[in-house]
């Protein structure tokens, strides 16, 4: 019996051994997550609103990641219609540096006061203007588009001294390509499919369409040294010119006898041969100026 | 001994007043898309360097050199010269390059085009009628 108690003792205790064996010994971080029951903290850590803390911030990371997108998006914009105006011209006037020779050494003129006195004259405030004097014979004058209702006038130094040329007159010269910048008879020449669609859009991913300005800069060279001005538009902007200066009897005498320098320049002087192609005609603008003659 | 000795006070004194006569006026910012320093006061004098739209540069007021009230003297990297004041600003300014960048580079402009680009704005007349 003594041996049979002995037998069943020994079988248990190996049972026990073998089991004690079998069962998976935890890691020690194990037993200290089981320390630390999160599942059991919940609650406390819900009523400490860090879980709340934690969504907050999640929140914020999506937001900036959004911003982040955005912003970088942005980079690839193409400027607004009205920001590529003055920048395309600015890039054209750079690109012609050496054929326009505006960098030189100027007389000062005073045309800055002198330009905004007549232009102030006529009704015409909060209007900004830039004036390039060029060292060219060959390119007379040009007005040229700029930004944020901004205009760009070029006028060339000899033609001025040809003329012999004095403030109010050269003011007038100015005047006229203001009116017909005015008008948007340069844009509409040179407005291309490309700068009505592209403007204001994103490329994100691919490239600018490099050829909206190559297009541009190609319609300039041709509107400014080609192209210039048909009668029609000349007519309107003499009329233009007339009816403004009319109230000003002086000014509108400046602007005739102007006219007929020009005309008579023009046509003795072959340096100044393609002035006629492009602003046509000073004999012209004269007639329209003059009063009709009675026929007796 | 007496001659040498007053000849060296004098002369710590001097560097002591050119030292400290030198003022930083303050951190001025490039307005213009690009913009020269320019070696004198005078729009066409000769390019000390060029620099971009929102670039910083120190104004700095000194006894030694006195400029056209138009003009700021101004250091720029290793260069001291001269920008007109109209061109600069204490806020940084919200640049073209800045606000189209991807477009800007893609026109890859070439350093005379950088120069000229900077040149245009010296040599503009510019001018605005007043408000009504």
């Amino acid at each position: 019996m003594i041996t049979m108690f002995k037998v069943t003792l020994a079988s248990i205790s190996l049972i026990l051994g073998t089991a004690a064996l079998a069962a998976p010994q935890k890691l020690q971080e194990e037993k200290e997550l089981e320390l630390v029951d999160f599942k059991s903290v919940k609650k406390v850590l819900q009523k400490d609103g860090l879980s709340q803390s934690v969504k907050l911030k999640e929140k914020k990371v999506e937001a900036m990641k959004k911003e982040q997108s955005v912003v970088e998006k942005s980079r690839f914009t193409y400027p607004t219609q009205d920001e590529l105006w003055g920048f395309v011209s600015e890039y054209w006037l750079v690109k012609n540096a050496q054929l326009l020779q505006w960098d030189f050494q100027k007389p000062d003129y005073g045309l800055e006061k002198s330009f905004a006195s007549i232009l102030e004259g006529m009704g015409f405030y909060q209007k900004k203007f830039k004036i390039l004097l060029l060292n060219n014979p060959s390119m007379v004058r040009a007005g040229l588009p700029g930004s944020d209702g901004e205009v760009i006038l070029l006028l060339s130094v000899p033609f001025i001294r040809s003329l012999d040329l004095s403030k109010l007159e050269i003011s007038l010269l100015l005047l006229e390509d203001f009116f017909r910048l005015e008008q948007g008879y340069f844009k509409k020449a040179v407005e291309t499919e490309k700068l009505r669609t592209l403007p204001g859009t994103n490329f994100h991913g691919g490239k600018p369409d490099q050829s909206m300005v190559q297009e541009l800069m190609t319609k300039y060279d041709k509107q400014i040294n080609e192209t210039g001005f048909t009668f029609q538009q000349q007519f309107e902007t003499t009329k233009k010119m007339d009816s403004f200066l009319k109230s000003n009897p002086e000014l509108w005498n400046s602007y005739f006898h102007l006219l007929g320098k020009i005309d008579r320049m023009v046509k003795t002087n072959h340096q100044y041969k393609d002035y006629v192609r492009l602003y046509p005609s000073p004999e012209m603008q004269v007639k329209w100026l003059s009063p009709p003659e009675k026929v007796l | 001994m007496n001659m040498i000795v007053f000849l060296l006070f004098s002369g710590l004194v001097f560097a002591e007043t050119s030292a400290t006569d030198e003022r930083v006026v303050g951190v001025f910012y490039m307005k213009p898309l690009l913009g020269h320093v320019h070696q004198s006061a005078v729009k066409e004098s000769a390019s000390l360097t060029t620099i971009q739209c929102a670039h910083p540069v120190k104004v700095i007021e000194t006894s030694r050199v006195q400029t056209d009230p138009l003009w700021a003297y101004v250091e720029v990297a290793d260069h001291r010269g001269f920008i007109l004041k109209d061109y600069l600003s204490e806020k940084r300014p919200d640049c073209f390059q800045a606000r189209y960048p991807k477009f800007y580079d893609s026109l890859n402009l070439d350093l005379a085009e950088l120069y000229y680009w900077g040149r245009l704005y010296d040599h503009y007349v510019q001018g605005h009628t007043r408000v009504h």
